[in-house]
């Protein structure tokens, strides 16, 4: 059931690269490198969030007044915040985008779970620096995004144990239930309730999970042989003319400034990162928490759903196997593995073949890793490397089958 | 008889254009009886031995099709056979055997009409070659 709905979804995705190839050489296909596009919005962010970062001032009395000076003054200051928050949403369009067509495509699973994985902690972590990123504005919005927050957060009504400490001798003063909903908004405003730490707790929970970002990419690429990070210089060209575009024409603006007892009955609704907070108008912020940590809980499985005899027999030929006997230690398949699931060892004792008398060092296929998509065999001249499946002998009987009639 | 000349083997990704309607039992297209479809995991798997194998076994062109460059779905499996495929040409040639009988295309899921187009239009290169050509070759040893 699941694998049909998913074959309709890949038939869709790859009807629209129909469509796209029409208008473009395939290789510039943006949906073919769409983390490469969501690198470069968050380089966008990064440089353009330092320029503000130069600007702003986290407190509660002049929070909004720096983003205030920051647009109206500065030359080109209103521009940059522009491009901060269009370049925001094209980010989250774009790792969207880019986490649907890895779904739908198949590229996610058994052992290409190390991407999806850590694109799962990278999706997390965009949310939350972008929805941080709307409250430190301190407008009202920002002000309501806090209170709303504060209060899903204290929903959560789970309580555990923690010891307390004393300076008594005996050191041990008994047990106290701790709220971990209050404790995590706490943590938020820095204190009980929104208070002078409030924005400086903020802008560190903006600048520390946007640089984690970067951490997490390592572990995004570290598998990938090669990864596509950065897409052709007519799309950067573009990008960063629509989004300098999008941020001239449409100014991003505050709203007024936030009252210390201010409750906006509405604001302007951002769906690539508030769309949580609308949700909050029809459902209990419960309910809500669920729904979010549900989807969350189901983006870390999707790499496990599938079972492995439900993939088409030719994708699935078992992983690759190193014929030792014949292996030289060329080094031609670990550069080629576009998963970097081979390395070199050096050789414990020569080979048997004429080539592989001599040789220095041998090819190993580390299980976890490999993908099973044959790359390496058509990179061994040796032929000292098979798909167990699909071996070379039956390729060839197939060829001469052919050829005979 | 000249329906099934020249002889044509293709290789093609198993993700790459859909071809499960389009080919009959025993491998050949529906369309063009005369091109024998070999199924293969990534047209990166292929090693250009194989390739070089179905010409001198008799074959009057061979041609790989993969993924639209960029969409491979192991990442670089059609790049890396088209390299492969140009030094494979380079080899030919010192060999006098036409490079143009082997020819590398890419087609996705959904461009089945192009794809029976192109090959249309190589089988008509090659039969413009002349069919005779290599077999009289000595065959290769088989697994080496
Ligand atoms: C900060 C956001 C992200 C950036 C900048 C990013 C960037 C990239 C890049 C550059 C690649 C290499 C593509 C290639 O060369 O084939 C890649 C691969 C991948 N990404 Fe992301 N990504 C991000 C978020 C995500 C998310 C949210 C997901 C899904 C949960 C995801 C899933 C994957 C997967 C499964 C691959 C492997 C594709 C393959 O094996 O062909 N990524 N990403
Ligand atoms: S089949 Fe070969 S090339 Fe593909 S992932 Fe496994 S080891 Fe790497
Ligand atoms: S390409 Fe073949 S011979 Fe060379 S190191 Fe890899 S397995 Fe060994």
């Amino acid at each position: 059931m699941y694998k049909r709905w998913l074959r309709a979804l890949q038939r869709a995705t790859l009807r629209v690269d129909v469509f796209i190839n029409r208008v473009y050489p395939s290789e510039w296909n943006p949906l073919y490198f769409t983390g490469g596009l969501g690198n470069l919005f968050l380089v966008v962010l990064v440089l353009s969030g330092i320029f503000i970062f130069l600007y702003y001032m986290p407190s509660i009395d002049s929070a909004h007044n720096s983003v205030s000076y920051l647009t109206e003054r500065v030359p080109y200051g209103g521009l940059i915040r522009g491009i901060h928050r269009y370049a925001a949403d094209g980010f989250m369009l774009a790792i969207l985008l880019h986490l649907f067509r890895n779904w739908f495509t198949d590229r996610y699973l058994f052992s290409r779970d190390s991407p999806w994985i850590s694109g799962m902690f990278l999706l997390g972590f965009a949310g939350f620096v972008g929805v941080n990123g709307y409250m430190m504005a301190w407008d009202d919005r920002g002000q309501a995004l806090l209170a709303m927050t504060v209060r899903v957060l204290e929903s959560i009504n789970l309580r555990l144990p923690f010891l307390v400490i004393t300076t008594h001798p005996l050191g041990f003063g008994g047990i106290e239930w701790v709220h971990v909903g209050r404790a995590t908004a706490d943590l938020l405003t820095a204190g009980p309730g929104i208070g002078e730490g409030t924005l400086v707790r903020l802008l560190y929970m903006h600048v520390v999970p946007a640089s984690t970002l970067f951490l997490l990419l390592w572990w995004h690429y570290v598998r990938l042989r090669h990864p596509k990070i950065w897409p052709p210089a007519t799309w950067v060209l573009f990008c960063l003319g629509a989004v300098t575009f999008f941020a001239a024409v449409v100014p991003a603006v505050s709203g007024t400034p936030a009252q210390p007892a201010g409750k906006p009955a509405a604001f302007p609704l951002d769906v690539f990162y508030l769309l949580p907070y609308w949700l909050l108008k029809f459902m209990g912020p419960v309910v809500v928490v669920v729904l979010g940590v549900a989807v969350f809980a189901y983006g870390f499985y999707i790499p496990y759903q599938m079972r492995e005899e439900q993939i088409e027999p030719l994708r699935h030929a078992g992983k690759a196997i190193v014929i030792e006997p014949n292996c030289t230690g060329c080094e031609l398949c670990y550069y080629d593995c576009p998963y970097n699931a081979i390395v070199m060892a050096s050789s414990p004792r020569p080979g048997q073949t004429r080539a592989a008398a001599n040789r220095k060092l041998v090819a190993i296929v580390l299980d976890s890793r490999c993908v099973e998509c044959g790359i390496c065999i058509g990179a061994c001249p040796f032929q000292a490397l098979e798909l167990p499946q699909i071996t070379e002998a039956q390729i060839q009987e197939k060829v001469l089958a052919a050829c005979r009639t | 008889m000249s329906d099934l000349s020249p002889k044509i083997i293709g290789f093609v990704c198993d993700w790459s254009v859909a071809l499960a309607e389009a080919v009959t039992e025993d491998g050949r297209l529906r369309a063009l009886p005369n091109v024998h479809i070999i199924m293969v995991p990534c047209s990166g798997f292929l090693r250009p031995q194989w390739v070089e194998l179905a010409l001198k076994q008799g074959a009057d062109g061979a041609f790989v099709c993969g993924c639209p460059y960029g969409d491979c779905l192991n990442r670089e499996g059609n790049y890396l056979i088209r390299d492969r495929i140009q030094q494979m040409r380079r080899r030919l040639q010192r060999q006098r055997v036409d490079p143009d009988r082997v020819a590398m295309i890419a087609y996705g899921f959904h461009d089945g009409e192009a794809f029976i187009a192109a090959v249309r239009e190589f089988a008509d290169r090659v039969r413009a070659m002349g069919t005779a050509a290599p077999s009289a070759r000595a065959p290769v040893s088989g697994s080496s």
